[in-house]
């Protein structure tokens, strides 16, 4: 019984608990994030592949703060970050197999 | 060492021995299956990619038809909902169950908005008959019926994934007024959290993909 409890409790110090105030400013900087990105994206409209740059850029860097802040990517084990470069990586390999798919033809 | 360290070593107790509950292979299997999910929509995403290369003119053109502002209003809807579940997870970890109750229920919420003005975006397509086998739409050059047809597949399949994410925050919600999820017990809240956070992140990338790049 007694380890048990044990086992618990060091589960929950392990844990990381956002305060508000960071889950709040997460919040504003992806809010931010999305305001420029919709300006560039009124602004510039003649600049075409420099939107198409920026726009996926931008959304990367929230889908960063999203996984870091409130999926606690930045606090757990090591294991899920080299795991997400894994499927990255994936992705990626897959992304250049389609490019040297159109390119070859 | 000696046989005496040994069987007082932690290391040896199974991380479920005695108990049912184990919150690390709880969320190890959540991300295994998010994983999935990244390379179900980066399939997609390389699809829309090549599609795109291939007909940039009728892209942009077809692009222009998407309301810029309803699309925005939607990605702040979802960002904030991604805030109240994490402030929910906070909540029910200080011991607020209360709060984290009412801030599980503001993510509902949310998701219902998001999925209102969805419906009076597709709305407004079906009028103008752009949905795959409508007239208009098969009046259209090649070009923008594949803009069209990617539009209404990948936005459908994340509003399909918004639904379900409600669902699943839903049931929460009940275990955690049974008591069956609470400060010590909270693997299930997290792993919901998880993944609206994913559907989240899939709608970060929607939305420049469809909306913004002209």
């Amino acid at each position: 019984m007694k380890n048990k409890e044990n086992i618990t409790s060091e589960n929950h110090e392990q844990e990381h608990v956002s305060s508000y105030s960071e889950l709040f400013g997460t919040w504003a900087a992806l809010i931010i994030l999305t305001g420029m990105t919709v300006f560039i994206s009124i602004s510039g409209a003649n600049l075409r592949t420099l939107t198409i740059a920026t726009a996926l850029l931008i959304a990367s860097v929230k889908a960063l703060v999203v996984g870091f802040y409130f999926m606690h990517l930045k606090f757990e084990t090591r294991l899920y970050r080299i795991m997400i470069i894994i499927v990255m990586a994936l992705f990626t390999f897959f992304l250049i197999m389609v490019i040297l798919d159109y390119l070859t033809r | 060492m000696t046989k005496t360290d040994l069987t007082m070593n932690h290391a040896f107790v199974l991380p479920n021995s005695g108990h049912k509950f184990d919150a690390k292979a709880s969320k190890m299997g959540m991300w295994l299956f998010l994983y999935t999910e990244l390379l179900l929509f980066g399939g997609l995403f390389i699809v829309y990619m090549a599609y795109r290369y291939l007909n940039q003119n009728a892209f942009l053109l077809a692009s222009f038809e998407l309301n810029v502002w309803m699309g925005t209003i939607n990605t702040i809807v979802l960002l904030t909902s991604s805030l109240t579940i994490a402030m929910s997870i906070t909540a029910l970890q200080k011991g607020d169950t209360r709060l984290s109750i009412i801030l599980a229920f503001s993510t509902i919420l949310a998701a219902l908005v998001f999925l209102v003005i969805k419906y009076f975006e597709w709305g407004a397509k079906f009028e103008h008959g752009l949905f795959p086998g409508m007239d208009h739409y098969n009046s259209l050059p090649y070009g923008e019926r594949l803009y069209f047809y990617l539009y209404f597949f990948m936005t459908g399949l994340h509003a399909l994934h918004v639904i379900v994410g409600g669902i699943f925050i839903g049931v929460v919600i009940r275990l955690i007024r049974k008591g069956r999820i609470n400060k010590n017990r909270i693997s299930l809240l997290e792993n919901s959290g998880l993944y609206w956070h994913l559907v989240d992140v899939i709608w970060i990338y929607l939305f420049p993909l469809f909306y913004l790049i002209h």
